[in-house]
C-alpha cells in the first residue's frame, strides 16, 4: 500500500494542481507541498523498511491483465529503497526551485514536474516488466513537454535530439520487453526466470545506455542539461539516469546473467572510455553547464563499472555513488542556476570573483564541489573507492581508469569552482549580484547535509543496498569454489558455473 | 587513554565546526581563540594518550578503538578506528602541539584580515585531518586524513582567492596530491583483495606471505601518495607555489606536519615496505636525489619563503632517506625537530615581512638585526638547528640519520651517505645565505612596494608583532635549541626506543659511527656558512655562473616538462575529442535536423511532424522486426 501511495500521491497532486486554476503562488505552493509530503512518506516507507533482508518488500501485487500475464506489482528492494528516497528529495528541491524563481504556464508546468515524479518513482518500484516499461516511457512524455516549453533559445533542437534518441532507446526496450514476456510467458519480474538470449540483452541494455548516457549513446546529453530549465535538468541527471541504473541492477543483469557476464568486458570498455571521455571534455567546456553535464556523464561510466564488476564491493558502491551522484548533481545544477541568474549567463569567461562578499555561496559551491570531486572521506569516494575495489576483479586496468578519473575530477571540479569564485570579478558579475537568499539556500542545504551524514556514515547506504551479500555469501563461495563465478545482491542472486550455466541461486535463506 | 585520543581528534574538529555555523555572531577574535583552545584542548588529549601509553605494559601499547563501522560492502568493512600506539601518540603531540602554537601565532599574524573567521576554520579542520591521518587504524582512514589535509591545504593556499597566483598554486597542489591519492588508492585496492582487510595489524601479519609482485606494488601504490605529500621528486613542484598561502599556514601544514606525512607513511606501513625491500630503497634514493636538487635551487631564491620551502623538501629528503634505510625512530625524530625549527624559521621570517609590509624579496631586506632583535635571535636558532649545529636540535637528529646510511654500508649506503653530507654543505650555505641577506648588512630602505601575497598587510605598529606572536616563537625557539636532546648517542636514546616499539630499526650507527658523522657533518654544514659568509662579505652570490644560474631559478625545469608532458597534451586532448568527435559525430548530426527545423520557419511544423511520422512508421516496423528477431535468434 505504502509503495502505491508513493507512486500515486504525485500523480494525484499533478491531478489536482492541473485542475484548479488556482493564482501562480498558490498553484507552486501546492505543488511543492505535495513533493515535501512525497518526502515525508518515503521516510515513513523507510521507517518500515526492514533493511537486513534482502527480499522484496512494501510488495504489492494484483493481475491487471491476466491472460497475458501482466501484473501491477511493485514493491522494494534494499537499493531501490535508496534511490527512490535520492528521487523524493532531489524533486522536492528542483519544484522548490521552481517555486522560487516562478515558471510561467504554472499549472502545466508543476503538474508535469509532479507526473515526472511519479513516473521516476513507479520505475523504481515495478516488479512487472511491462509495468517497468509504462513508467519508464511515463517520464519522457513530461521531461519533452519540459524542455520544449520551458527550456533556453535552442529548446526545438533539444527536445527534437531527445526525442529522437530517448525513443530509439524505447523501441529497443520494448521489443526486448515483449520478447522476453512472450519467451518466458509472464512479465512478471518476480516469477520469471532468465534468459540466456544475448539478443534481448542487448534489447535492454542499449536502452539503458542511453537513458544512463553511456559513451557513446550521449549525444542528447549536451544540449538536453544544456537548453532545459535548471531545475529540469537537476532532475534528469540526478535522478532520470539512476533509472538505467535501476534497470541494470533489477532485469539486464539478474534476468541476463550469461549474456551479461559475456558481454561484460564490452560494457566495462564502454563505461571505462565514457568516464574519461566525460571527464575531458569537462575540463574544457566553456561554460558552467558544460562541466556539470560532462561531469554526470562520466559519473554515469563510473557508476556502471561497479555495476559489472559484478562482487559486492563494485554493486554496493554502485548504489551508494549513485545516491550520493543524484544528490551532487542535483545540488550542482541548482547552484548554476542560481549563479546564471545573478549574472545572465553561465560562460566560465564571463564569471569570476563570486566569492568575495558572497560568503554562503561560496561556502555552498565549495562544499558541493568538494563532495563532487569525491575527495576522501566523502560519500562520493567512499562509493568511488568500492568500485574502484570492485572492478579490480575484472582487471586491473578498470581500477587505474577510475583512479585516473579522480586526478580528472579534481582538474574540473577545480576549474568549475575558480571560474565562478576566485580571482577578480568576471564580466558578467556585478556588485549588485547578491549572495544566496535564505530561500535558495533551505532548497540545497537539505541535500547537502544529506551528503554530509553519508559521508560521515557511507555504510548506511552500502550495507543495506544488497543486505542479502551476508546470507548468500555462503552459497556464493561454493559456487565459486568450484570453478564457477558467482554475484550477489537480495533475492537477485545469481551464479555463474561452467558446468551448470545460469541458475538462480536465491532467494536467499 | 583512548579516551584522550578520541578527545585530541575531535576537537579541533568541533572548534572549525562552531566558527563556520556561529559565522558572524562571534567576533573574529573569539574565532581565534575557538581555534586556539580547541587545538590546545587536543594537545591535552593527546598527552592524556600519550602517558596512557606510557603507564601501560610494553607489549600492551598497542590499542586499537573502533567507533562504528564507517563502510562497509559485502564482508568487507571498515571501521572509523584509531590506533594509539607509541609512533602514534608522538604524531599526535608535534601535530596538536605545533599546530596549537602556530594557530596561537596566526591570531596576531591575521589579525585585520577580511576573512579571519573562514581562516580559523580551514585550520582547525586542517588539524582534525591531520590527526585524523596519525590516528588512523586502518588504511582507509588514513586515506581519508590524506585527502582531507589536501583539502584543508588547498582551501588554505588559495586562501586570498582574489590573487591568480594563490588560486593557481591551490589548485596546482590538491592535483599533485590527488595524483599521489590516486596511486594510494590503488595500493590499497590491492590490499583488499590480497589480504581482505585494511586494519594494519591485519596487513600486516599478511605482509610476509604476499606474492612480491603485489607488495612491490602496494609499495609503489603508497609510495606515490607519500611522495606527492611529502613534495618528493618527482612529484615535488606544488611546495614551492604553495608559498602563497598565508606564512602560518606554510609553517603548519607546507613545514611542520603535513608534508611530513609521507614519512608518518612510510614508517607506519613499514612491513611493507621491509617485504618490498626495492621499493623501500627507491624512497630513500628519491628522497636524497629530492635533497640535492631542493638544496641546490634553493641557493638562488630570491623570496624568503621559497627559500625555506626548498629547504623543507630538502629536509624531507632525509627523513625520505632514513625510512628507507629502515632507521625509522631517526626519521620521526628528525621530523619532530624539523617540526620545532622549521616552524620557527616561517614564524620568524612571518615577523620579518609583517614588518615589511608584506615584503618577501630578500633583495630589499637587510640589517634587521638591530631592528628586530628577538625575531633576529629566533631565526638564528632556527638557522642553526636547520645546519645541524650542536647542540641545537637539527643536529642530532640529521646527524644520526647520516649515521644510519654509514651503517648500512654498500654501494647505496655509502652513496647515500655522501650526498647526505653534500646536502649538509648545501644547507649550510643557502641557510646563511639567507640568514645574512635578511639581517646583516645594511638596513633596506622601505619605500617601495612589497613584492609577495601579503603586500596589502599595513606595516605592523609592534615592532615585532603582539605577545600571541612573540610567545609561540620564543617556545619553538627555546624547543628548537633543547628539542634534539632526546637522543645523545651513547648516553641515552629514549625518543627512538619509544618509536622503535612500533618501528624497530633495521639498522643502528655505533656510537663511533655516529660521532664521526657528526664531525664530518658539522664541518660540512660549517664550509657552508663559510661560502655563504664570504660570498655575502664579497657582494656576489654563491652561484656564479650565469648559466647555472638560470638553470638553477627555473628549478631544473620541472614545471616546463610536466606542462608539456600533461598539462599540455591533456588541454590538447580534451580540445580535440571536443572538436573532432563530440561535435562532428556526436552533436552535430542531431544539430542539423533541430537547427534546419527553426530556420525554415513556416514549414517548421510540417517538417517536424513529418519527420516524427516517418519515425513512428519505421518505430512500429522496426519493433516487429526486433520482436521477431530476439524471440527467433536463439
Amino acid at each position: 500500500m505504502l509503495t502505491t501511495a508513493l507512486i500515486l500521491l504525485p500523480v494525484a497532486g499533478a491531478l489536482v494542481v492541473a485542475a484548479f486554476p488556482l493564482p501562480r503562488t498558490a498553484t507552486a505552493g501546492l505543488a511543492f507541498l505535495v513533493a515535501l509530503m512525497e518526502v515525508g512518506l518515503w521516510i515513513v516507507a523507510a521507517s518500515r523498511f526492514d533493511f537486513d533482508d534482502g527480499g522484496l518488500q512494501l510488495g504489492t501485487s494484483r493481475e491487471w491483465v491476466e491472460s497475458l500475464g501482466i501484473s501491477y506489482s511493485v514493491g522494494f528492494y534494499g537499493f531501490s529503497l535508496w534511490l527512490t528516497g535520492a528521487t523524493v528529495v532531489v524533486s522536492a528541491a528542483a519544484i522548490g526551485y521552481a517555486l522560487w524563481i516562478g515558471r510561467d504556464r504554472p499549472r502545466a508546468y508543476y503538474a508535469l514536474m509532479l507526473l515526472l515524479t511519479g513516473a521516476v518513482v513507479a520505475t523504481f518500484a515495478a516488479q512487472d516488466l511491462l509495468l517497468f516499461y509504462v513508467s519508464f516511457e511515463a517520464m519522457l512524455i513530461p521531461l519533452y513537454v519540459l524542455v520544449g516549453v520551458w527550456g533556453g533559445a535552442r529548446r526545438m533542437a533539444a527536445t527534437l535530439t531527445f526525442v529522437v534518441y530517448t525513443m530509439a532507446g524505447s523501441l529497443l526496450m520494448l521489443a526486448a520487453v515483449v520478447a522476453f514476456g512472450v519467451t518466458q510467458g509472464t512479465f512478471s519480474l518476480v516469477d520469471s526466470g532468465t534468459s540466456d538470449n544475448v539478443w534481448i540483452f542487448l534489447g535492454f541494455a542499449i536502452a539503458f545506455a542511453i537513458k544512463a548516457p553511456l559513451f557513446p549513446f550521449h549525444g542528447w546529453l549536451p544540449l538536453s542539461y544544456r537548453e532545459a530549465p535548471v531545475e529540469v535538468s537537476a532532475v534528469l541527471s540526478g535522478i532520470v539516469s539512476k533509472t538505467a541504473i535501476y534497470g541494470f541492477l533489477r532485469i539486464a543483469i539478474p534476468k541476463f546473467p550469461e549474456p551479461a557476464d559475456d558481454l561484460a568486458v564490452l560494457v566495462l570498455v564502454l563505461a571505462g572510455a565514457g568516464l574519461v571521455y566525460g571527464s575531458l571534455l569537462a575540463f574544457r567546456a566553456a561554460d558552467l553547464r558544460g562541466i556539470v553535464a560532462y561531469s554526470s556523464m562520466a559519473q554515469m561510466g563510473l557508476i556502471t563499472l561497479g555495476i559489472f564488476a559484478f562482487d559486492d564491493l563494485g554493486l554496493d558502491g554502485a548504489v551508494l555513488q549513485s545516491v550520493a551522484h543524484a544528490l551532487v548533481s542535483a545540488s550542482m545544477f541548482l547552484l548554476v542556476g542560481m549563479v546564471e541568474r545573478r549574472c545572465g549567463t553561465g560562460e566560465l569567461d564571463a564569471l569570476g570573483g563570486m566569492a568575495r562578499g558572497r560568503p554562503v555561496l561560496a561556502t555552498v559551491l565549495l562544499t558541493t564541489g568538494i563532495i563532487a570531486l569525491a575527495v576522501p572521506g566523502s560519500a562520493t569516494f567512499a562509493g568511488e573507492f568500492l568500485i574502484m575495489a570492485g572492478v579490480y576483479d575484472q582487471g586491473w586496468g578498470y581500477a587505474a581508469i577510475v583512479a585516473l578519473g579522480i586526478v580528472l575530477a579534481a582538474m574540473y571540479v577545480l576549474r568549475l569552482i575558480s571560474a565562478a569564485l576566485h580571482v577578480r570579478p568576471g564580466s558578467a558579475v556585478r556588485d549588485e549580484a547578491l549572495d544566496l537568499r535564505p530561500g535558495e539556500l533551505a532548497l540545497v542545504l537539505p541535500m547537502i547535509l544529506v551528503l554530509l551524514v553519508l559521508s560521515a556514515w557511507p555504510a548506511l547506504v552500502s550495507q543495506s543496498s544488497f543486505p542479502g551479500d551476508r546470507a548468500a555469501r555462503a552459497v556464493a563461495k561454493n559456487y565459486a569454489a568450484s570453478g564457477g563465478r558467482a554475484f550477489i545482491g537480495s533475492d537477485l542472486i545469481f551464479v555463474i558455473h561452467p558446468a551448470v550455466g545460469a541458475r538462480p541461486a536465491g532467494p536467499h535463506p | 587513554m583512548v579516551a584522550g585520543a578520541w578527545i585530541c581528534l575531535f576537537a579541533p574538529l568541533a572548534g572549525s565546526l562552531a566558527i563556520t555555523l556561529a559565522g558572524q555572531t562571534i567576533s573574529r577574535r573569539m574565532a581565534g581563540w575557538i581555534s586556539t583552545l580547541t587545538t590546545f584542548v587536543a594537545f591535552g588529549g593527546a598527552l592524556v594518550a600519550f602517558f596512557g601509553t606510557w603507564a601501560e605494559d610494553p607489549d600492551q601499547r598497542e590499542n586499537l578503538s573502533t567507533a562504528y563501522t564507517w563502510l562497509a560492502a559485502g564482508d568487507f568493512d571498515v571501521g572509523f578506528q584509531i590506533l594509539v600506539d607509541p609512533l602514534s601518540t608522538v604524531m599526535m603531540l608535534v601535530v596538536s602541539g605545533v599546530g596549537g602554537l602556530i594557530v596561537w601565532y596566526s591570531m596576531g599574524y591575521m589579525a585585520g584580515d577580511d576573512e579571519e573567521r573562514r581562516y580559523f576554520a580551514y585550520m582547525s579542520l586542517f588539524v582534525f585531518s591531520m590527526l585524523l591521518l596519525v590516528e588512523a587504524g586502518n588504511f582507509l582512514l588514513l586515506l581519508v586524513g590524506w585527502g582531507l589535509v589536501g583539502l584543508a591545504s588547498y582551501l588554505l593556499i588559495g586562501f586570498w582567492h582574489s590573487r591568480p597566483e594563490a588560486v593557481a598554486a591551490a589548485k596546482k597542489a590538491f592535483v599533485m596530491n590527488a595524483v599521489g591519492d590516486a596511486t594510494f588508492a590503488l595500493g590499497i585496492v590491492l590490499l583488499v583483495w590480497q589480504a581482505g582487510t585494511l586494519e594494519f595489524f591485519g596487513v600486516f601479519d599478511q605482509a610476509d606471505s604476499l606474492s612480491p609482485t603485489m607488495v612491490n606494488l602496494v609499495a609503489l601504490g603508497l609510495l606515490g601518495g607519500a611522495v606527492a605529500k611529502s613534495a618528493q621528486v618527482p612529484l615535488h613542484t606544488w611546495l614551492p607555489d604553495a608559498m602563497e598561502g598565508p606564512t602560518p599556514v606554510s609553517a603548519l601544514i607546507h613545514a611542520a606536519t603535513m608534508v611530513t606525512a609521507g614519512v608518518y607513511l612510510l614508517v607506519r606501513a613499514h612491513p611493507i615496505f621491509e617485504a618490498a625491500p626495492d621499493i623501500q630503497h627507491l624512497a630513500a634514493v628519491l628522497g636524497t636525489v629530492t635533497l640535492l636538487l631542493a638544496g641546490l635551487v634553493a641557493l638562488v631564491q630570491w623570496d624568503i619563503k621559497r627559500v625555506i620551502a626548498y629547504s623543507t623538501m630538502s629536509q624531507i629528503g632525509y627523513m625520505f632517506m632514513a625510512a628507507g634505510l629502515g632507521a625509522y625512530g631517526f626519521a620521526i625524530f628528525h621530523l619532530m625537530t624539523h617540526a620545532f625549527f622549521k616552524a620557527l624559521l616561517f614564524m620568524a621570517a612571518g615577523v620579518v615581512i609583517h614588518h615589511l609590509g608584506g615584503e618577501q624579496d630578500m633583495r630589499r631586506m637587510g640589517g634587521l638585526k638591530s631592528v628586530l632583535p628577538r625575531t633576529h635571535i629566533a631565526f638564528l636558532v632556527g638557522t642553526l638547528a636547520l645546519v645541524g649545529i650542536p647542540p641545537f636540535a637539527g643536529f642530532w637528529s640529521k646527524d644520526a640519520i647520516l649515521g644510519s646510511a654509514l651503517a648500512t654500508g654498500g654501494a647505496l649506503g655509502w652513496t647515500l651517505y655522501i650526498a647526505g653530507l653534500v646536502g649538509a654543505l648545501l644547507t649550510g650555505a643557502y641557510a646563511f645565505r639567507l640568514y645574512y641577506a635578511v639581517f646583516r648588512g645594511k638596513q633596506a630602505e622601505v619605500e617601495h612596494v612589497p613584492y609577495g601575497p601579503e603586500a596589502s598587510h599595513p606595516p605592523t605598529t609592534h615592532a615585532e608583532g603582539p605577545l600571541s606572536m612573540l610567545v609561540p616563537v620564543g617556545i619553538l625557539t627555546v624547543l628548537s635549541t633543547v628539542g634534539g636532546l632526546v637522543y645523545i648517542p651513547g648516553v641515552w636514546q629514549p625518543f627512538t626506543d619509544w618509536v622503535g616499539q612500533t618501528a624497530e630499526a633495521l639498522v643502528e650507527p655505533t656510537v663511533a659511527e655516529d660521532y664521526l658523522t657528526s664531525a664530518f657533518a658539522v664541518t660540512f654544514g660549517l664550509v657552508g656558512l663559510y661560502l655563504a659568509r664570504r660570498a655575502f662579505s664579497a657582494g656576489r652570490q654563491l652561484v656564479t655562473r650565469p648559466d647555472a644560474w638560470r638553470v638553477l631559478e627555473h628549478k631544473l625545469y620541472f614545471d616546463e616538462l610536466y606542462d608539456a608532458l600533461f598539462f599540455r597534451p591533456a588541454v590538447a586532448l580534451s580540445l580535440a575529442l571536443r572538436r573532432d568527435v563530440e561535435e562532428p559525430l556526436i552533436e552535430r548530426s542531431m544539430d542539423e535536423i533541430g537547427s534546419g527545423t527553426i530556420q525554415v520557419g513556416g514549414e517548421v511544423a510540417r517538417v517536424q511532424s513529418g519527420l516524427l511520422r516517418t519515425y513512428a512508421l519505421t518505430i512500429a516496423v522496426a519493433v516487429a522486426v526486433l520482436v521477431v528477431v530476439f524471440v527467433a535468434v536463439r
